[in-house]
């Protein structure tokens, strides 16, 4: 499968920051859940999909594996900078009952 | 054990099923279920020797799931394979108990429990609470299997309104681009998203320029050739403008690897390509329409040059019947002609027709009005006049573009005329008695060349009786549904089968007679006639 995706994520505290960049598919999905299990103490997602502009079911399957797992230890996966045909996408799919959306990290970070 | 105290602990075990079995219900997977039962019979016989494992089928290995490392391998030899629920129970082993309880999606689940601490048997109470407890744990595993299948259905009924959603959107976003690069890549994105297809890409091929591609692919990195040459793909076409357009979709992902595209897919990526297709048809036409207004703009200026230019009326000359006409086409021409009153009895007679249509020709036109005009004012003998003509017109055209021009000034007493001919058709004097001249002395047309030829000038005399007839190619040249041209012989016979008319009357049914030829077909160029008959 070709990938034209990479990641990078910071760690405040107990709330982990990851920002993609590229085509949120199955191998995009699967880095991004790799990177969450990597801090298994973490209770609070952002995702900052900034440079994503396209997922497919694949990719949304993985984040939804990552919302419920989060949503088991009462943590929570919350969006941000969100393209409006990902944003819909995520409406139509039902994300948004068991995820959140910001505008911004920094607005994620202090909500 | 006393009647109250047996009531107690059974409340107590209810209690715990209860509880087992939420726990083990919000289980995220089947690893995660097993260790939480794991941790529930832990609880129930206080034992620290316990271990799970799971086959897919009656005839696989088992794979261990446990909270902690196996202590001993030969502990395996307890494992015992069997298609329906069952419990074994050794004494005096490191094992007390073997469990093999064949799942409901086919699979088995393997349980080995040590000893308790504090080393007593297992009692028909244990024996009991660990048949309910494997009841629990089925129980839990069907519930999950089903929140799992409902969770998939609602997950395939919300992508297929993902679906119609994204293909009624990018219809609706694919035509507002006017750039091409966006619309291609907007749709690649849009299929990809729709098919779960890997990669994409547009294949460009110029007929034209030998078969010249071009490619657009999605992700923007990938090389086509990995999308070309991939086995697992799907393609949809079409042509439009000398163009083939090739969309191909590789690899349909799943979540652990690639599939097979579906017919659905297929519909998908064929809807795109006809959204893309139409969106080109459409910026095509856009710019025809834009290019046709254009156009004409351009006629509706070169015809009010045109009009201009042309004259409103013609002088009166004592004793002569002069008339003239002009029928522009739809594409403006750049006919043009005009009787200038020279004084002391002097009339200038002027013809001329511009190679070339639109606004370029009536803007040249209008430069010869205005150097006529200008020229005309003196007594510069015609030949010379024609030169300097030749030069003002050579030095404001472009080199496709010339003037073919006649002069006669007339002196209307002596009926003298002098007359020179720049590359135009000939032009002709019926003279009373029925005889045909022509009149084509001269040279090349204005603005052709500037070599420095003079131009040769021509003498004639109009008596009473004769009539001189100046026509551009118009009339010649004017042609009916069957490609026939009017010709000049038509021309010529119509002119002298009608000397008896009057000028004004001549020259308007000589026009009719062109019509009525032409009949349906659009007039391809002007008409332009001037008549002069001596009394």
């Amino acid at each position: 499968m070709s990938t034209d995706f990479n990641l990078i994520s910071e760690l405040h505290d107990k709330t982990l920051v990851i920002k993609t960049e590229g085509y949120i598919n199955s191998g995009g999905g699967e880095k991004i859940v790799k990177e969450f299990e990597k801090h298994a103490d973490v209770n609070k997602l952002i995702l900052n999909l900034e440079n994503s502009k396209v997922v497919n079911s694949i990719g949304i399957s993985h984040l939804i594996e990552v919302i419920e797992k989060l949503n088991q230890t009462d943590g929570k996966l919350v969006f941000t900078n969100l393209d409006p045909t990902i944003e819909k996408t995520f409406s139509i799919m039902g994300l948004f009952q068991f995820a959140e959306k910001a505008d911004t990290v920094e607005s994620a970070l202090n909500g | 054990m006393e009647n109250n105290s047996l009531v107690e602990k059974l409340a107590l075990q209810v209690e715990s099923f209860q509880e087992g079995f939420e726990i083990l219900s919000k289980s995220f997977s089947l690893v995660e279920m097993v260790k939480n039962f794991l941790h529930l019979i832990r609880g129930n016989f206080i034992t620290t020797e316990i271990y799970a494992f799971h086959k897919l089928k009656n005839d696989s290995n088992w794979n261990i799931i446990s909270l902690k490392k196996i202590s001993d391998p030969s502990y395996l030899s307890f494992l015992h394979d069997s298609t329906n629920p069952s419990i074994k129970y050794f004494e005096d082993n490191n094992i007390e108990v073997s469990i093999t309880l064949p799942l409901s999606d086919q699979t088995f689940l393997g349980i080995l429990i040590g000893p308790k601490l504090d080393k007593s048997k297992f009692t028909d109470l244990d024996k009991i609470t660990l048949q309910i407890l494997l009841q629990v744990f089925d129980s839990a595993y069907k519930s999950f299997l089903n929140q799992k299948k409902e969770k998939t259905l609602i997950f395939e009924l919300n992508e297929k309104i993902l679906h119609l959603n994204n293909l009624i959107d990018t219809g609706i976003e694919i035509s507002r681009y006017n750039k091409r690069r966006i619309l291609y890549d907007v749709s690649l994105e849009r299929v990809c998203s729709l098919t779960n297809a890997s990669s994409a890409l547009i294949e460009i091929i110029k007929v034209s320029q030998n078969n010249l591609k071009k490619y657009i692919t999605f992700p923007a990195g990938i090389e086509p050739d990995k999308i070309l040459n991939n086995k697992f793909s799907i393609k949809s076409s079409f042509e439009q403008q000398d163009r083939i357009y090739n969309f191909i979709l590789s690899e349909k992902e799943t979540r652990h690897n690639t599939t097979s595209f579906t017919e659905l897919d297929q519909l998908l990526l064929d809807s795109i390509a006809r959204q893309v297709a139409a969106s080109l048809e459409n910026e095509y036409l856009h710019k025809q329409a834009i290019e046709k207004e254009k156009i004409e703009q351009e006629l509706t200026v070169a015809s009010s040059i045109q009009k201009r230019i042309l004259p409103e009326s013609l002088p009166k000359i004592e004793g002569y019947e002069i008339a003239g006409i002009n029928i522009p086409s739809k594409e403006v021409g750049g006919d043009y002609y005009d009787c200038f009153n020279l004084g002391n009895g002097k009339y200038a007679l002027i013809i001329a027709d511009v190679a070339g249509k639109g606004i370029g020709a009536a803007l040249l036109v209008s430069t010869l009005n205005a150097a006529l005009n200008s020229y005309l004012q003196f007594d510069i003998p015609l030949t010379e006049m024609s030169d300097r003509l030749n030069k003002l017109i050579y030095k404001s055209s472009p080199s496709d573009k010339y003037i073919t021009f006649f002069i006669a000034v007339l002196d209307s007493i002596s009926g003298e005329l002098d007359i020179v001919n720049a590359g135009h058709n000939p032009i002709l004097v019926l003279r009373k008695d029925g005889t045909l001249e022509k009149l084509d002395a001269g040279g090349v047309g204005l603005g052709m060349f500037d070599f420095g030829i003079p131009f040769a000038g021509q003498k004639s005399v109009m008596n009473s009786g004769d009539r001189l007839f100046l026509y551009t190619d118009g009339i010649p040249e004017a042609m009916n549904e069957k490609e026939e041209e009017y010709s000049d012989e038509k021309m010529i016979k119509y002119f002298i089968e009608h000397s008896d008319q009057s000028s004004d009357v001549f020259i308007k049914s000589m026009v009719n007679d062109v019509k009525n030829f032409v009949g349906i077909t659009p007039q391809s160029d002007d008409i332009t006639a001037l008549i002069l008959k001596r009394n």
